[in-house]
């Protein structure tokens, strides 16, 4: 049997278990709500989710450009001049250690409680991984394909559409899978601290007065929004950069690891 | 033979391929020291020649065809090709073929082949029709659509050298091209180098560390000292064309490698 089947076949077992074992008793509803009353749950408050749904996907598309396209840009700048970046790289490296969601009641101070303060949060979130895979994706490229580019006589920005960037694809697209994750933690996460809108919200909300079939509805929803991002950096990946041999097995661990977070948040 | 009708004709008269360096001088400056890397480099290579540079690890050799490729600047001294001062990279003049590794991965071998082309501009189909005469030149004929991971190492080089070659320079500088070959693809990509050279009738300048390399490919080997670089001993090798792999056991083979090898332990 293929890994593949194996795997399609463990996710059906899950999901049978997840039905399974609330109705038969073994785990009590309030833990575990059946899958089909999961569904129906958030069926019902559809309404309700579509617009929570809206207001994520909202905080997340803005957080995504900024923290993407200040990383990408951050990242190719410092990551090209070696005194910003031994002047930088070690801030940046440390920050990247802070928990940031501390800073986060700060945000809902100078922010409110509305979207902006999870745009702020998860764009910070999501802008340093962008960024240090951007710089060390510049810094790695061979300087043998740049002079050999120089010595056909490539001018400073044939090199740098023709070689750095095609160069540092592979590198940008590492960095932006773990930072575009990021973003969806950050966001879902703040929603669920201190916030009146979105996904995170209503779980937290309907936590709040244990209700559980709820609560996992929006889980799942949290869940399908991960799954989509990862396939759409798949489709990225696919179309931008043609020369990857074989060198990206795992990095379904990595999703799953990133998407478990805003539960353990 | 060779299929090469539309790689070598028209080479102007003035663009025959000769190099002449003049007294050329490199010191690199360093905060704490000053090095002399090359002291009074002083060559002439006539059209159509093959010529080696060999010597010790850091000798120079490969700055000083860095020189020629118009990569770096000497500090003093003047370095001509064709009569005209070489000041930055001139890929009319010069082509260069550096060590394995120095293809674009992401591009196929004929775009490998095409990036000069198209640095400047050349029309698609012109591009293509080139780099097809180009990877045929150097025995890669239906091997266009490949990407450099797809490639044997030799068959990498033969993609360097038809890029080097494929916008139709004089002089072929040649950077350790087969150092990171195996000992058999080495000696078979030397014999396929020459007859590519022997049908394209360039100049070639070929920078080394194979002792044996260099006196089975070259028309002259000039040994270079350790630093400060000088060139200290010119040899003319006069073994027949085509060279065949039994000169390799002969007497005069020998005897013109121990000589280099002399010069060269002496310095290291």
């Amino acid at each position: 049997m293929s890994a593949h089947t194996l795997r399609r076949l463990i996710i059906v077992f899950l999901v049978i278990l997840w039905e399974a074992l609330p109705r038969l008793g073994l785990i009590p509803e309030l833990f575990l709500p059946s899958l089909s009353s999961t569904l129906a749950a958030g069926w019902n408050e559809a309404a309700e989710y579509g617009h929570a749904l809206m207001i994520t996907l909202y905080e997340v598309a803005i957080s995504m450009v900024l923290a993407c396209g200040g990383g990408i840009l951050g990242g190719a700048v410092v990551g090209s001049l070696p005194r910003l970046r031994s002047l930088m790289m070690p801030i940046v490296s440390s920050l990247y250690a802070i928990p940031l969601v501390i800073l986060y009641p700060v945000f809902n101070v100078w922010f409110g409680i509305g979207s902006e303060s999870k745009i702020a949060f998860a764009s910070i979130y999501g802008f340093l991984p962008t960024m240090l895979g951007t710089a060390a994706g510049i810094q790695t490229i061979d300087p043998q394909l740049l002079t050999a580019a120089r010595s056909m006589g490539a001018t400073l920005p044939q090199r740098l559409i023709h070689v750095i960037i095609p160069a540092a694809i592979p590198t940008v697209l590492a960095g932006l899978r773990i930072g575009g994750a990021l973003v969806i933690v950050g966001v879902v996460v703040s929603e669920m601290l201190i916030s009146s809108a979105g996904i995170g919200y209503l779980i937290s909300r309907y936590r709040t007065i244990l209700d559980s079939p709820h609560v996992f509805a929006g889980v799942l929803l949290v869940l399908a929004l991960t799954i989509a991002f990862s396939a759409g950096v798949r489709w990225v990946e696919r179309r931008a950069s043609i020369w990857q041999t074989g060198t990206r097995g795992g990095q379904s661990d990595g999703e799953v690891s990133a998407t478990a977070l805003p539960f353990a948040a | 033979m060779q299929p090469l009708a539309n790689i070598t004709p028209l080479t102007p008269a003035t663009n025959s391929g000769s190099i002449k360096i003049s007294n050329v001088g490199q010191v690199f400056t360093t905060s704490s020291q000053t090095v002399v890397a090359l002291e009074d480099v002083s060559l002439e290579v006539k059209p159509g020649r093959f010529v080696v540079l060999v010597g010790p690890s850091g000798c120079g050799k490969s700055t000083l065809l860095m020189m020629m490729a118009g990569l770096r600047q000497q500090t003093s001294g003047s370095v001509l090709i064709d009569g005209r001062p070489i000041t930055r990279p001139d890929p009319d003049r010069v082509g260069v073929v550096f060590q394995e590794a120095s293809l674009f991965p992401w591009l196929t071998a004929e775009e490998n082949v095409e990036f000069p082309l198209m640095l400047r501009g050349t029309p698609k189909t012109e591009r293509r029709a080139k780099s097809q005469d180009a990877l045929k030149l150097v025995g890669l004929d239906g091997f266009g659509k490949r990407h450099p991971h797809e490639l044997s190492g030799g068959m990498k080089q033969r993609v360097s050298i038809a890029r080097g070659l494929v916008q139709n320079p004089p002089v072929l500088l040649m950077d350790e091209p087969f150092a990171a070959l195996d000992e058999q693809t080495r000696m078979t990509m030397g014999d396929e180098l020459l007859r590519i050279w022997a049908a394209t009738e360039k100049t070639v300048v070929f920078v080394t560390h194979s002792l044996t390399e260099a006196v089975y490919l070259a028309d002259e080997v000039l040994v270079m000292s350790a630093r400060p670089g000088r060139i200290v001993d010119r040899l003319q090798v006069m073994l027949p064309r085509p060279r065949t792999y039994d000169m390799l056991s002969g007497d005069a083979f020998s005897s013109l490698r121990d000589r280099i090898w002399q010069h060269i332990r002496k310095s290291a």
